[in-house]
């Protein structure tokens, strides 16, 4: 284990808005750095509510929440929560600010950074997700996707360690979804980020590392995501559906076709499915 | 034929300002019974189209039929109560479209002003729900302490109850887990299937459409790209993917495959078990060959 | 249809009324309410006039975007001309309605008072249009910096106008969805008789109010996650900075104030 560092380690935490209701009970798991995890499951899993515990925004009612070594406390907090970024469902009710600039701006005014650096990370981050062009618009003329970018870069101009996606694509298009996934796949690779995705997105899930099912306000299960999505059970149990072409390829097996594993969820079936297809 | 759109443009007010959404030159023609998708990115124009279709909005140039109806340009604006009862439509986020505090109440919003007693109100609110596949017990529930799919299913049974001949639906599977996505897809196909209604559905999620969908229409910036089966469709992918709409897998995966096979003629095997019967007749017919020459 | 989104919303057009400092621009809107109040005669109301124009003219947004911002106001004004011209009884009879009597002064006060108003609420709309909300804001807490001396917190009041200046369209915007989305069931607002108009709008209040908030509470979660505390420290991303051409700019509405009160009381 050397070398890995945690940047989550829940101890049986649990969490009821109204004591007879408990939402979540006894969840027990930790984050390595600098991985992606989707965490999924049914309406009224606790999914969302985990979320909300993992960025700080509720307290648990028992239990731990170990935040890259530092218990998550009241006394604590002013510490912890720069270091972690959310990013919401609905484009429209995050954006702050009056145009993208004052957007991506007002988490640094909350750091006091001085005005330069502010400057410098504005156009920085703008130019990473490619929104530079848009920094004086007003969110009403901004797409669903746009809107979503400028989510994204004003968390991470505030240079967060962990990011949380609550359901970030599921108001988008398929266009603005793919982009979204893009600029995920990015910050993984760079391996910059811890990140947490809530979501119903196969494309999603398979790009991630690994796959937290919650069910019933406990982990149902804690697999891959090729673990998960031959799962039939396990699939129904959250309402998911695999993507594509891992159905195909348990259509195919069911008649007798042997097909090894994809390496990848690539659309190019040419370079995967098809030597299979052929050399037998 | 039930809706027909001639050369339709419709440009919002202040249009220097708002050009999001606006429509060029749109022809158009449903049959009645269809089960129709609309795609494309948003901002192509699909809710303005959806919005034509019971005078919501009028075209600012051309002319829209709609049964009797006629909406033309510079016309004046016909009476439009009994436009609206025949096309029900379903707007995108249940949360606009409900408002009483109880399932049966919002049920019988629709039938009430369009002239139904009290109690052919309620029998139609009853019915409308168990067409969506909720019982009697939702009647008296809050509908804002429904659960997403819940919800969208009451807003869908809300239009029902009015009995329209046309239903027609914006996103309706937005922000709903894959599952109740199926689910709702399906609930629109016997929709079509038992009841004979004419369904119009704008969707950028096409692959959860496409086993029962008859037409397709693509938008793109405000002009009408594609019209056509799902098997045209997928022949003209590479063009409109090329023009930039996010076609689903499926469709790709048939291309690629039928490239190989030189299947490019026959009908396209869109769902996975009809992929998977098609692969598996090919590779038969592949081995026996090959066993043959060897 | 969308002219309402045009409350609340900024028109860049890069003028150099957009670049004047938002803190004398809020100074200037204050001196012209006065301006405006004291505006009692036909003459006052035609300088009120041509230095307004000369204003709006020079923010190079077009005439009609005013125009726009003033219309759904229309019925206030209608009701101002009507109680002013009926109740000031000055001048030669001009009409008798039933037991009520027009007099030409009544008739002069009440067209003033309209066309005032029509002016200030059209006027009022450079600010919104010229200056974006954030900075408007910026500008609103620098103006009532003065009052944390006598204890009161501007804060809570400058972030409490950010946010309804930021959600207003948003929320007008959606009252419309809904709205359409009762039209497409058979309760059109235009064909309606006024009794169920009135039924109807308070049926929109639910969906409505539901939204809104459902809306401020998501807005609140992210503003939280983006390290927002009220009252905490912050520093600012938009430095004002006070040039002469702001004191100028006042200046030119001292002199209105100045010449419209002499017109008056002189």
């Amino acid at each position: 284990m050397e070398g890995t560092k945690l940047a989550y380690d829940l101890q049986q935490v649990s969490f009821a808005y109204e004591p007879e209701h408990p939402v979540l009970s006894d969840v027990t798991l930790s984050i390595t750095s600098g991985s992606w995890v989707s965490l999924v499951g049914a309406n009224g899993s606790g999914k969302s509510t985990l979320a909300k515990l993992l960025g700080g925004l509720l307290a648990v009612n028992a239990g731990k929440i170990i935040v890259e070594g530092t218990p998550l406390l009241r006394e604590t907090a002013s510490l912890i929560m720069p270091r972690i970024g959310m990013v919401f469902q609905n484009p429209d009710n995050q954006f702050i600010g009056a145009t993208v600039e004052e957007d991506i701006a007002f988490g640094l005014e909350g750091q006091c950074l001085p005005r330069v650096e502010m400057v410098s990370r504005v156009q920085q981050y703008a130019e990473k997700l490619g929104i530079q062009h848009l920094l004086s618009k007003h969110p009403s003329e901004l797409s669903g996707g746009q809107k979503q970018r400028v989510a994204v870069a004003a968390i991470l101009a505030m240079e967060p360690a962990i990011i949380i996606f609550d359901e970030a694509s599921s108001m988008l298009d398929e266009q603005a979804r793919g982009e979204l996934l893009h600029i995920l796949r990015d910050m993984r690779s760079n391996g910059d980020y811890t990140m947490v995705s809530i979501t119903h997105d196969a494309e999603e899930i398979m790009a991630s590392d690994r796959v937290i099912v919650l069910r019933d306000g406990t982990v149902a299960a804690d697999v891959d995501p090729d673990t998960l999505f031959s799962d039939d059970a396990l699939l129904n149990s959250c309402r998911l559906i695999a993507p594509y072409h891992i159905r195909l390829i348990q259509e195919l097996e069911r008649r007798g076709i042997k097909v090894p594993p994809f390496p990848n969820a690539d659309k190019e079936v040419e370079g995967t499915l098809w030597p299979l297809l052929f050399n037998k | 034929m039930a809706i027909t759109f001639q050369q339709v443009s419709f440009a919002y007010d202040a249009k220097n300002l708002w050009r999001h959404g606006a429509l060029e030159d749109i022809d158009l023609k449903i049959n009645e019974g269809e089960f129709v998708a609309i795609a494309g990115a948003s901002g192509s124009g699909k809710s303005t189209l959806l919005q034509h279709l019971n005078g919501i909005l009028m075209p600012t140039t051309g002319k829209v039929q709609v049964f009797d109806v006629i909406m033309s340009a510079g016309e004046k604006t016909p009476k439009l109560t009994e436009l609206r009862r025949r096309v029900g439509l379903v707007f995108q986020f249940p949360e606009h479209q409900l408002f009483e505090d109880t399932v049966e109440k919002d049920l019988c919003f629709g039938p009430l002003n369009f002239g139904s007693s009290k109690v052919e109100a309620k029998e139609q609110a009853s019915k409308a729900l168990s067409m969506v596949g909720l019982d009697d017990s939702f009647l008296e529930r809050n509908p804002f302490h429904l659960s997403g799919g819940q919800m969208r299913k009451v807003a869908i049974a809300t239009v029902l109850a009015m009995d329209p001949d046309v239903i027609v639906l914006d996103e309706p599977t937005a922000t709903l887990d894959p599952q109740s996505r199926a689910e709702l897809a399906e609930l629109l196909y016997r929709l079509r299937r038992d009841q004979g209604k004419t369904v119009i559905v704008v969707t950028h999620r096409m692959e959860e459409m496409l086993p029962y969908v008859d037409q397709w229409i693509v938008m793109q910036d405000g002009r009408k790209t594609f019209q056509g089966s799902a098997a045209e469709l997928t022949r003209e992918a590479l063009k409109l993917e090329a023009s930039g709409l996010a076609l689903p897998s499926c469709i790709s995966y048939w291309n690629q495959i039928a490239t190989r096979f030189g299947l490019e003629m026959e009908e396209p095997c869109l769902t996975v078990e009809a992929l998977a019967e098609r692969l598996e007749r090919v590779l038969q017919v592949h081995d026996t060959a090959e066993g043959g020459g060897g | 249809m969308r002219n309402k989104l045009l409350f609340g919303r900024s028109i860049d057009t890069g003028s150099w009324v957009h670049s004047v400092d938002p803190r004398a621009k809020l100074t200037g809107m204050v001196l012209y309410l006065i301006a405006l109040l004291v505006v009692n005669s036909w003459v006052a109301l035609g300088l009120a006039t041509v230095f307004s124009l000369a204003y709006m003219v020079s923010t190079r947004i077009p005439l009609k975007y005013y125009a726009k911002a003033a219309k759904p106001l229309w019925v206030l004004m209608v009701f101002i001309f009507v109680v002013q011209s009926l109740s000031i009884k000055q001048g030669t009879v001009l009409w008798h309605i039933g037991s009520w009597e027009l007099y030409s002064g009544g008739l002069s006060s009440g067209l003033i008072a309209a066309l005032r108003m029509t002016l200030l609420v059209s006027f009022t709309a450079i600010l919104t249009f010229t200056t974006t909300p954030g900075l408007l804001n910026q500008g609103l807490s620098g103006v009532l910096k003065p009052l944390r001396k006598v204890g009161i917190s501007a804060e809570r009041l400058t972030l409490m106008m950010g946010i309804a200046l930021r959600f207003i369209p948003t929320i007008l915007d959606e009252t419309h969805k809904i709205m359409k989305a009762q039209a497409a069931r058979g309760a059109d607002m235009k064909e309606l008789p006024w009794k169920e108009k009135g039924r109807l709008l308070v049926s929109l209040l639910v969906p409505v109010t539901v939204g809104a908030f459902r809306r401020a509470e998501e807005l609140v979660l992210s503003m939280e996650s983006r390290g927002y505390i009220v009252g905490a420290p912050r520093s600012e991303y938009h430095l004002l900075s006070w040039s002469k051409r702001d004191t100028g700019f006042i200046l030119s509405y001292v002199m209105l104030v100045a010449i419209i009160v002499y017109l008056r009381f002189i």
